[in-house]
């Protein structure tokens, strides 16, 4: 049982450069959390000051039921994955295995039966005998996941362990994780760049930004109700579109205008934009809630084609409407479309994002 | 492909010629260095009265090296030297390897002000430590004393090569320490089991630098020792008397202290270069 809880954490690096604002979070038991965030978020830092690696400045860290603030990492019963592997160089694959259990003097049979386990789970059992640098990244990544397992911790923490590794290979690992976490449910951590893994892997996703926590929330709530702008630009792949619109509420009817695009909102969203009458909003719509065609009605606008990127499952259209603003729209790859086409696009009612924006919260009824 | 071309050497010229030309110019730099060692080699073969005729006559004897090695105080010499660069090695690596860390690992003030104080040392010249020294080891009673000599060397070894062990841990990933910490070890326990045999090559290539250093040294063993602790390289010069120069004895004495080098460069030397990159 370890559920870790961040209560006001902060980290100062002299007194210039504050990298860890105030973090407050709280991670189940056996579940999957990742950070993610753009580098230099303070998400890595965050993680270290979770393993120990890093002092915390100010706030508690609490590991199952202990505060671990002053413990070294070795007494955290956590284990670590890091983004380049950090095998031990000098020893066999076998060796990497058992050191973490040598140095808790458990006895060589329980140590073979340890990596016996392991070593079927994650295929290692070829590669025992060999040295780290006799490995292709893949291979030394699920080593280290393999020396994550054997050591049966209360904690898995991982540093974007996948960074390394070419694409299809990061995706056949996210797999692996995915499944290694359903065979041993064991709390994690995992850290990120990338917001495809944070999505598919976590159970909750923690999204930061400038040394603070934006978001917490499932995958499928920080995609549909972001916090803020930033966590709505940064999930989801193609990014949302932004458009500065004017509302403009005249009796009945609740529209929001920019150059080249005017579109009527539903009831719920003329309510929210009550407040909002005359001024100007941050309208988003993420390129899958964007279609060709006339749609519903009040939701078309005219575009003019600017790039055509085919990628066979679809394509990502994008164009400009009105003078200036560039919007993206998934179209299907069977769409004959060339650049400098004008189409008409229309928004899915109801999939309209709207943000204040001076304090860039979403503006809810 | 490669990601970087090399422009070509000389592009107008033909390739042959190109090739001719890079491989005289290789034989002309290897034989400007090797040229003094070949003549040392003849001359330490060379009887007592062929010496200034090296390049004329044809009779050869090993009797130089002969008489060298029935001279008790060279065989001493010898000893004393072989003795003074592997302590030197070893007490000097003790410090280096660690500060060579700290300075690499460890950025707070022990880290800064050590890393001044190298630096500091590193920029004064060799050559104006030795007089203060001298009075230093005179005054403790040091003078014409292993230890006399050997302090002196391990400092200058730590204050030289810190900065290279530095470098050579810069080169190896902190994170494999991290993942040692977080299997169970101590600060000290990650260094001792994971970054030093990491760095294992490098500390071997460091040791045949600090070796060389010491054994190859002139000036301390002139200034700090007197007859008790003759080192090689001064007894070699000690041939220059004001009967005249003994070139032959003295060319075999040097052939004779050149091998350790002669021989790391034969067979150490791609452990030593292997380090140096790591």
């Amino acid at each position: 049982m370890a559920a870790i809880s961040l209560r006001k954490l902060n980290k100062h690096y002299g007194s210039l450069f504050h990298a860890v604002k105030d973090v407050d979070l709280e991670i189940a038991d056996k579940e999957f959390v990742a950070l993610v965030g753009p580098s230099g978020c303070g998400k890595s830092t965050t993680l270290r000051m979770i393993a120990g690696l890093e002092d915390i400045t100010s706030g508690d860290i609490r590991i199952g039921d202990r505060i671990v603030n002053d413990l070294p990492p070795r007494d955290r019963d956590i284990a670590m994955v890091f983004q380049n592997y950090a095998l031990y160089q000098h020893m066999s694959v076998y060796d990497n295995l058992a050191f973490g259990l040598r140095n808790k003097k458990t006895s060589e049979a329980e140590i073979k039966a340890a990596i016996d386990r392991a070593a079927g789970m994650l295929g290692l059992h070829e590669l025992l005998a060999r040295k780290p640098k006799q490995l292709s990244g893949g291979q030394q990544q699920r080593v280290a996941l393999g020396r994550c397992i054997v050591r049966n911790p209360e904690v898995f923490l991982f540093d974007e362990p996948l960074s390394n590794l070419d694409a299809k290979l990061r995706a056949q690992m996210r797999i692996e994780i995915k499944r290694l976490h359903a065979a041993i449910p064991t709390t994690s951590v995992f850290v990120t760049h990338d917001q495809v893994e944070a999505m598919t892997l976590g159970d909750r996703v923690v999204i930061m930004r400038d040394g603070r926590v934006q978001q917490v929330g499932t995958p499928l709530q920080v995609y549909g109700k972001p916090a803020n702008k930033f966590v709505a630009g940064f999930i989801g792949a193609p990014a949302m579109n932004f458009v500065t619109a004017t509302v403009r509420s005249d009796g009945g009817a609740t529209t929001v205008e920019a150059a080249g695009l005017k579109l009527s909102v539903g009831d719920a969203e003329a309510r929210a934009l009550g407040a909002y009458n005359g001024k100007s909003v941050i309208m988003g719509a993420r390129p899958e809630h964007l279609a060709l065609g006339e749609g519903a009605s009040g939701l078309g606008f005219d575009a003019r084609v600017e790039v055509v990127e085919q990628l066979g499952s679809e394509i990502l259209l994008e164009t400009r409407v009105g003078s200036h603003g560039i919007t993206v729209a998934r179209v299907p790859a069977e769409t004959v479309i060339a650049r400098g086409d004008q189409v008409r696009i229309s928004a899915q009612p109801g999939r309209l994002h709207f943000f204040d924006p001076d304090t860039e919260l979403p503006i809810t009824g | 492909m490669p990601i970087v071309t090399r422009p070509d050497f000389l592009p107008g010229l033909p390739k042959w010629s190109r090739k001719t030309l890079f491989a005289l110019a290789l034989f002309g730099i290897c034989f400007a260095f090797a040229f003094p060692v070949l003549w040392l080699i003849l001359t330490s073969l060379r009887p007592e009265s062929g010496v200034y005729y090296v390049h004329r006559g044809t009779e050869f004897t090993l009797s130089s090296f002969a008489e060298v090695l029935s001279d008790e105080r060279i065989v001493h010499a010898f000893i004393n030297s072989a003795l003074i660069s592997t302590l030197a090695t070893f007490f000097s690596l003790l410090v280096t390897v660690s500060s060579g860390y700290m300075l690499s690992r460890f950025t707070g003030p022990a880290s800064r002000i050590w890393f001044g104080t190298i630096y500091v040392f590193r920029c004064v010249p060799y050559i104006s430590w030795v007089l203060p020294l001298y009075f230093v080891t005179q005054s403790w009673g040091l003078y014409d004393t292993y230890t006399g000599l050997l302090l002196p060397h391990v400092a200058v070894h730590i204050c030289f090569f810190s900065w290279l062990m530095k470098g050579f841990f810069d080169g190896i990933d902190p994170s494999m320490e991290y993942a040692a910490m977080i299997d169970g070890c101590t600060r000290w326990g990650a260094f001792i089991r994971v970054a030093l045999p990491s760095a294992l090559p490098a500390i071997s290539a460091l040791a045949v630098l600090c070796w060389l250093f010491t054994w190859n040294e002139f000036l301390f063993a002139l200034i700090l020792t007197g007859n008790h602790v003759p080192m090689i390289t001064v007894v070699m010069a000690q041939f220059v008397t004001e009967m005249g120069l003994r070139w032959n004895l003295m060319a075999a004495t040097a052939v004779m202290a050149l091998a350790p080098a002669f021989l790391i460069a034969l067979f150490g030397q791609k452990y030593v270069i292997r380090g140096l990159r790591i």
